[in-house]
């Protein structure tokens, strides 16, 4: 019988804990388990002989440490072998069972480390690492990979790839979520579904971390959302330290009851965990053994996710927010250049903050290496923003590379119905998952009536389904024309958007703003349209979450039509919002000396138009007022009697007074100083201070060159390079990351000779920065403002 | 859940004993709410067999050569390995600050330093009561004197901290979360001398965080 038949007709059991049965048979506290595959075969045949006798029918290998990151190469043991023998024992013992249901998963566990950005394993380097074990699990003759005990969705997606790219076997993944019901860096039992089940899983669940009742209101989310086979290996309840010892709380009998109720809630696979033995799983067995078994069933709900949390396309409109995207925006174009990234971040938290549930992401330029920039700017995002990410690119390198490194599943725009952008994308949505936006065109343009359009969905989903694709994954756009051009195109699109969501059972997507193109007061038409639209029951628009109209319309339409329990959503959005702030008037404001002195962004903001509107000249404001304020400040700081906080609320404030100044220059530069490298040195994660010199550097006038933070010394070098660099600002907390700063300024020194160093981080000292041979230790940020006017002014 | 001590977040941002101006302090009770509201606080602890030689200690089979460890489990009868964290969450928030908010950021950062130890505080209370009778030395973490840096994956590791509370290291050594401590904790049957005066007895004495403790 194969894994994957057994699966769909009846209920299986894994099998349970083994760090404490090993322990009993003499591992020592320090001891890798796995070694004993090799030194004690026996003891671990035992084991896999008591589980099976106990009713277990998938046995775990012996594996779940087993990376090349805990045995490395040349080490003691090799890793091939480990893995080679744990399958290995666990097939003999399986071949000795007189049933023919029993299975050997190919245990893996986490890799011990944690992904960038947080942590400094590469996402490809995890995926290498689970390779390996895969390849050698499967020769070995394991009848699935099970991935468990994961608490980092990435690390999860990681694994699952390693598995499918390196073998044919089933996959089974189970997470640990906490008493918060959430993963450790996140997720929710929802996103975690929509990631795996996008990824193609055949099976996934939850292990560890909890006891069988505290897991219970996570299945139910489980059993809510996921569309596969449901496994649930909970600990024996909590842990409990008693005389130096980790002991746990719930017994055989206790446990059973517990499987028991979980069996009932829809879950087809059990087990154990942490301090589960064969005592409990016996009882468990005998408990659930003859329940009624409900085969998975497909939930019909269309999710997308990131690491933190999942959003439904239906039944309430979702909004996917458009700003992310250079088109037409010169200022978004340069930030795109220049990586500013911090430019893009800004655009995403203020649509965030707007409302937006999912975001856009397009960084099509035409003299720009599009793959390299989309994975730069979506990492970015998903490092801090918990928005599911919609990926828009037309180049399928670029998609793909993206798709692969999402940390969830993603929305992707587009697909057309023209043959080869079914032929590229399709593919590419059953290896790494995603709900995919279809635009109602093919090779013949964009069909005139509502039918026509109908006829591409029809073909979009017909076709996708011959790749696995199951109709619940696809967004059909309908399109939207300007009616100013051809006066019967909103009614074609919305009479598209009921037909596809009646006749095809499919969701909808409109970009709404193209219909009132050339019309004057364009929100009157949009909102009017957009309201049109979600009554025919389009399910997501892309539109800007800034425009507080179509905001407006999108709330108050959730409120009517029931889709917004007691208008919740409506009153946190416009509750307390009725009277509005009698506007501040320009002429008599606290001066802009007064406001960055204070630390007042928007006052600052303010008061620099208000100097301009006063027919004060840009270059004057920055000289006679916000230079001399900003002076005032760092020798508050540097003497004492004003404190970091104030020195940055100041800076922050002078950086909002610049920005209104520089809108006035019509385009032009400020002049610069002269251009600063900063960057945190390779191995070192943190990188506060750095950041705050750059605030700093920039209210001079000093065109930073942020390198980021864990940069590798060529890469510095490169940078220290490029015209006008006189200085180069490193740091490093540690004494294992001034290690790279050492060779960073050697390789400076060589490569470079004609530039400065200055060094700062919490470890450094002025006898220590000269002894890695630093030109000068900058004890705060307007040290290193100092030193750098020194540099730049002489 | 345990709070911020605000002194310790202001200690950390240099107020020296200062008090913040309004606006500063407006601020920072904004970010210690974001901070809690971001951290998930998890710890871990594992007892040790503990065998005092010259020049180091044994932690079990683990052999730790370090005068300064040895020297502050004098007199103690065994030891804890210890971890704790506030999680990714905390990294995430203070990331997203870095992009452009710069003050709260540094605030971020000062809140969640003053959490992660008001954490480990409670955590060594916790099990201080599973030895009664005993006493508990302070925390002694790998980078204090010569206890080296390059201890911490192997401290990590007879943890089990990665999978039981998501506590890692870089390669360089470095905690991730970035807001996590480790330490080892002498158990002693006597009060003994100990370093209660915290950072006060680190020979940094210029530092500009030194805790006041005249």
């Amino acid at each position: 019988m194969k894994f994957i038949d057994a699966l769909h007709s009846q209920r299986l059991f894994f099998d349970g804990g083994t760090g404490t049965l090993l322990q009993a048979q003499g591992l020592k506290g320090g001891e890798l388990p796995e070694t004993w595959n090799l030194l004690h075969p026996d003891r671990i045949s035992n084991l896999h002989r008591a589980y099976l006798k106990a009713g277990s029918n998938i046995l775990c290998t012996n594996t779940f440490g087993a990376n090349a990151l805990k045995f490395p190469a040349g080490g003691q043991f090799d890793l091939e072998e480990l893995v080679t023998a744990g399958v290995r024992l666990a097939c003999e013992a399986r071949d000795a069972d007189p049933r023919p249901d029993v299975f050997v998963a190919l245990d893996m566990g986490p890799t011990g480390k944690l992904l960038k950005p947080m942590g400094d394993l590469d996402f490809e380097d995890a995926v290498a690492l689970y390779a390996q074990v895969v390849k050698a699990g499967a020769a070995a003759g394991a009848d699935l990979v099970l991935i468990e005990t994961m608490s980092d969705s990435y690390e999860a997606k990681a694994a699952v790839l390693a598995a499918k790219e390196n073998s044919d076997l089933p996959v089974v993944v189970t997470t640990v979520y906490g008493e918060n019901g959430k993963l450790l860096t996140g997720g929710t039992p929802a996103s975690t579904v929509a990631l795996l089940e996008g990824l193609g899983v055949d099976a996934l669940g939850v292990n560890c971390g909890l006891g069988p009742a505290q897991m219970v209101p996570i299945v139910k989310q489980l059993v809510e959302y996921a569309s596969v086979p449901l496994v649930v290996n909970p600990n024996a309840g909590l842990p409990h330290a008693c005389d130096g010892c980790t002991v746990f709380d719930v017994g055989p009998a206790e446990f059973a009851v517990h499987m028991g109720t979980i069996a009932d809630l829809g879950v087809q696979i059990l087990g154990g965990c942490c301090g589960t033995t064969p005592d409990h799983i016996e009882a468990a067995v005998d408990v659930c053994r003859d329940k009624p078994f409900t085969p998975a069933a497909d939930k019909g709900r269309t999710l997308v996710s990131s690491y933190a949390q999942a959003v439904e396309i239906g039944p309430a409109p979702v909004v996917i927010g458009e700003r992310i995207n250079p088109t037409g925006k010169k200022k978004f174009q340069q930030a795109l250049r220049d990586h500013n990234i911090e430019y893009l971040l800004n655009e995403a938290f203020a649509q965030e903050e707007a409302g937006a549930q999912v975001l856009d992401v397009n960084v099509g330029l035409p003299e720009i290496d599009e793959p390299a920039l989309l994975v730069e700017v979506m990492e970015a995002l998903q490092a801090v923003l918990p928005l599911p990410l919609q990926l828009d690119t037309s180049d399928p390198e670029a998609m793909e590379r993206a798709m692969r490194r999402y940390n969830g599943k993603p929305m992707l725009n587009s697909v057309s119905g023209k043959a080869e952008s079914m032929a590229a994308l399709f593919p590419l949505v059953k290896k790494y998952g995603g709900v995919v936006v279809g635009l109602a065109l093919d090779e013949n343009g964009i069909p005139p009536t509502a039918e026509g359009r109908l006829a591409i969905a029809r073909k979009i989903c017909d076709t996708a389904a011959q790749y696995g694709i199951p109709k619940k994954e696809i967004v059909i756009d309908p399109l939207t024309l300007t009616i100013s051009s051809e006066p019967e195109a909103a009614r074609i699109t919305l009479e598209a958007v009921g037909r596809i969501k009646q006749e095809l059972g499919v969701s909808t997507i409109l970009g709404v703003s193209n219909v009132s193109f050339g019309l004057p007061k364009r929100e009157l038409v949009n909102t009017a349209f957009f309201t049109m639209a979600l009554q025919q029951g389009l399910d997501c628009a892309i539109l800007n979450p800034n425009n507080a109209a179509m905001m407006g319309a999108w709330r108050g339409y959730q409120a009517l039509m029931g889709l917004d329990p007691q208008c919740g959503r409506y009153i946190a959005a416009y509750g307390g919002q009725e009277t509005t702030a009698a506007p501040v008037s320009s002429t008599d404001g606290p001066s802009l000396t007064d406001c960055v002195l204070r630390g007042s962004k928007e006052g600052a903001a303010q008061a620099a138009k208000a100097a301009l509107d006063g027919g004060k000249a840009p270059l004057d404001i920055v000289d006679s007022v916000l230079i001399p304020a900003l002076d005032q400040v760092g020798q508050g700081f540097e003497k004492g009697t004003l404190f970091l906080p104030q020195l940055l609320m100041s800076a922050e404030a002078a950086k909002a007074a610049f920005e209104v100044v520089q809108n006035a220059m019509s385009g032009e530069d400020r002049p610069s100083q002269g251009a600063v490298v900063l960057a945190t040195v390779k191995g070192d994660i943190h990188d506060i201070g750095k950041n705050i010199v750059k605030v700093l550097l920039e209210n001079y006038s000093f065109a930073v060159i942020d390198l980021g933070r864990d940069v590798a010394p060529e890469r510095i070098v490169e940078a220290a390079g490029q015209p006008g660099v006189k200085l180069v600002g490193l740091s490093a907390l540690m004494t294992t990351t001034v290690v790279s700063m050492e060779e960073t300024i050697r390789q400076l020194r060589s490569t470079c000779p004609q530039v400065k160093i200055v060094v700062g981080g919490a470890v450094l000292t002025p006898a220590y920065a000269d002894q890695i041979g630093a030109d000068c230790y900058a004890k705060d940020a307007m040290a290193t403002v100092r030193y750098a006017k020194e540099i730049y002014q002489g | 859940m345990i709070h911020t001590p605000r002194s310790e977040a202001l200690r950390y941002l240099g107020y020296r004993g200062a008090q913040p101006d309004e606006a500063t302090a407006a601020l920072l009770d904004e970010r210690i709410q974001a901070v809690e509201g971001a951290a998930d606080p998890r710890w871990t602890s594992v007892e040790v067999p503990l065998t005092l030689r010259p020049g180091g200690v044994e932690l079990g089979d683990w052999s730790i050569d370090s005068e300064k460890l040895r020297a502050h489990l004098e007199g103690c009868t065994a030891a804890l390995l210890f971890g704790a964290t506030l999680g990714v969450g905390v990294d995430r928030l203070i990331a997203r600050s870095a992009a452009g908010q710069v003050t709260r950021a540094a605030m971020d950062q000062a809140v969640a330093a003053a959490l992660i130890e008001a954490v480990c505080d409670d955590a060594c209370d916790q099990l201080a009561q599973r030895y009664p009778g005993k006493y508990l030395r302070p925390r002694f973490s790998p980078g204090y004197g010569d206890f080296p840096l390059t201890a911490q994956p192997e401290l990590l590791r007879r943890l089990d901290s990665p999978r039981k509370i998501g506590l890692t290291a870089t390669d360089t050594c470095l905690l991730a979360p970035i807001k996590s401590v480790t330490a080892v904790i002498g158990v002693a049957n006597t009060p003994g001398k100990c370093h209660a005066g915290g950072c006060a007895t680190c020979s940094k004495t210029n530092c500009a965080f030194r805790r006041d403790t005249t």
